[in-house]
């Protein structure tokens, strides 16, 4: 398989493709929910967000979205630079909410029971072979 | 909790007679931090540092330690939308959050924000400390937050029937406690510590339905000997001293019922018992039967205190006495003063407040002798009544000699 650009349309596609086929709706605990992350200084100096739309545990949209943003439960924001350590798990997406590199919008208690779903996913889409 | 329930408060009626105070004031939108206003507004016990929202319209968000949130909520009658927590994460620390929060109630990030501050002798009070006090003034750049706690104080002076119902349960509660120690007392062991005297009054409660033996001051305060009789003497956490045969021992005992608080404390002299010992606690009982029959609509603390001092005066026991017979009382927080912040010393009762009908007090007395190593107490929730007082505890006034 080609080396895919980090988020790019193509490695969208290949992240909702993993996403669906490794993590079960029991994995991921049949929750319903949106998650919106947001890329601030990506290289190109523009400004981009991985959408994730989760009905009943199986992912239905994993989009890049430029623009206007959808409305989402969650909303994660940090530069892009961060993002990308994650993504070669470089740094924990803990830590990096903790240490103030990514900024949380949400209700921080329901987030809580959703953090062990959002590592299995940061885990999944770090095996994707990319290009930043 | 249905409207038949004795216990129903109307919380949302509460936070729209919140809202009309701040309209009245030019209040955009109120930062409550003191545990009293917490409780009042959320009817959730807050141990951890909390804040509630209330904007100029809708239905308030309480902020609480993202540890207890989920607890917080489940308890209150406000939803999971309106009860958040904050961890020190981006984005969800308490300062970010809860001033998003009330930049999106202003109008255009602009306006009066209401905060409460000040200064309490009760620690656990709560107050919007300077530090948080410059974060919210530095994230809200456009916002001016002004001392607006006045509007939380006038609304709850005056006891609703659900309030009213749920202090008399904690005050059945600490009765219960009461009659525990007293059969332990009455079984012949009398040197016990003061701590056990606290436990086994606490488990006697606890089996009543008490859910904490909630003051700050120790949980029940227990007394025996010479510390019955330290000067001043209002505060006495249980101690690991064992009670000794010809002592006075001064039991006061805390409830908790839906936030509500029983208080009510209880004398006793060990026997056998001396004829000047015996003369102090009929001095007492004396003064308390008077204090109770002097509470009323219309009197002030500093009436009560003048009309009380002059029958200790004749009496001949005024140098044991501490002139102030009353301490505040409302759901959990609001334990120490009286009505609002009126008075000439900022932020202490105000001596010449006048009790209305269905206000709350705690009639207080503290009598202490300590060159003779003897002092008692009287505390207990009273409800003022046009025409007198409904004491809530009803353990017989008495000092019993066991």
């Amino acid at each position: 398989m080609d080396t895919l650009q980090y988020l790019s349309p193509a490695w969208a596609a290949e992240a909702q493709k993993r996403l669906r086929e490794q993590l079960t709706p029991e994995t991921m605990k049949f929750v319903t929910s949106s998650m919106l992350t947001v890329y601030h200084n990506c290289p190109d100096g523009k400004e981009r967000a991985l959408y994730y739309k989760i009905q009943d545990g199986v992912f239905q949209d994993v989009s890049v979205r430029e623009g206007e943003m959808p409305e989402a439960e969650f909303i994660i924001s940090g530069d892009y630079d961060t993002f990308a350590k994650i993504s070669r798990a470089e740094l924990g997406s803990r830590s990096a909410l903790m240490g103030g590199k990514l900024r949380l919008k949400g209700n921080m208690v329901k987030a809580l029971s959703l953090a062990s779903i959002v590592d299995r996913l940061n885990k999944v889409l770090s095996t994707i072979e990319c290009e930043y | 909790m249905t409207t038949n329930d004795p216990y129903f408060i109307d919380f949302p009626a509460r936070i729209r007679a919140v809202q009309a105070e701040m309209a009245r004031d030019g209040i955009d939108v109120y930062l409550g931090s003191r545990l009293r206003t917490l409780s009042w507004t959320s009817d959730a016990f807050c141990p951890w540092r909390s804040y509630i929202v209330i904007p100029a319209d809708g239905l308030p968000t309480l902020y609480t330690f993202v540890i207890d949130a989920a607890r917080v909520q489940d308890d209150s009658w406000l939803d999971e939308d309106h009860v958040l927590g904050f961890a020190p994460m981006g984005g969800q620390d308490q300062i970010d959050l809860i001033a998003t929060k009330i930049a999106e109630s202003l109008p255009g990030g602009r306006g009066r924000v209401g905060v409460e501050a000040g200064m309490s002798n009760y620690l656990p009070e709560g107050n919007l400390t300077h530090y948080e006090y410059q974060a919210f003034s530095a994230a809200l750049p456009d916002a001016e937050l002004v001392n607006a706690l006045d509007i939380i104080d006038r609304v709850s002076v005056i006891k609703d029937a659900g309030t009213i119902n749920r202090f008399r349960e904690a005050s059945r509660m600490v009765d219960v406690g009461h009659q525990a120690v007293w059969e332990a007392l009455c079984s012949g062991n009398k040197t016990v510590s003061e701590t056990e005297i606290a436990g086994l009054a606490a488990y006697a409660m606890r089996k009543a339905g008490s859910e904490w033996e909630w003051s700050f001051t120790g949980g029940n305060e227990i007394a025996s000997g010479y510390r019955t009789g330290l000067a001043g003497g209002a505060c006495t956490p249980a101690s690991r001293r064992r009670t000794a045969p010809g002592e006075p021992l001064m039991v006061d005992l805390h409830a908790m019922f839906k936030l509500c608080l029983g208080d009510h404390s209880h004398n006793y002299l060990l026997a056998p018992a001396t004829p000047r010992q015996r003369w102090h606690a009929q001095n007492f009982v004396d003064l308390v039967t008077l204090c109770l029959q002097t509470y009323r609509a219309g009197v002030s603390p500093s009436s009560l205190a003048d009309e009380m001092m002059l029958f200790c005066e004749e009496r001949g026991f005024a140098e044991y006495m501490v002139p102030g017979f009353e301490h505040g009382i409302g759901m959990l927080g609001d334990e120490w003063r009286i009505g609002r912040n009126d008075g000439p010393f900022p932020y202490w009762t105000n001596p010449d407040h006048i009790y209305q009908p269905n206000e709350m007090l705690i009639c207080a007395i503290q009598y202490a002798c300590p060159e003779e190593n003897i002092g008692f107490r009287y505390e207990n929730p009273i409800l003022i009544l046009p025409d007198g007082c409904e004491a809530m505890s009803k353990f017989s006034l008495a000092i019993e000699e066991v």
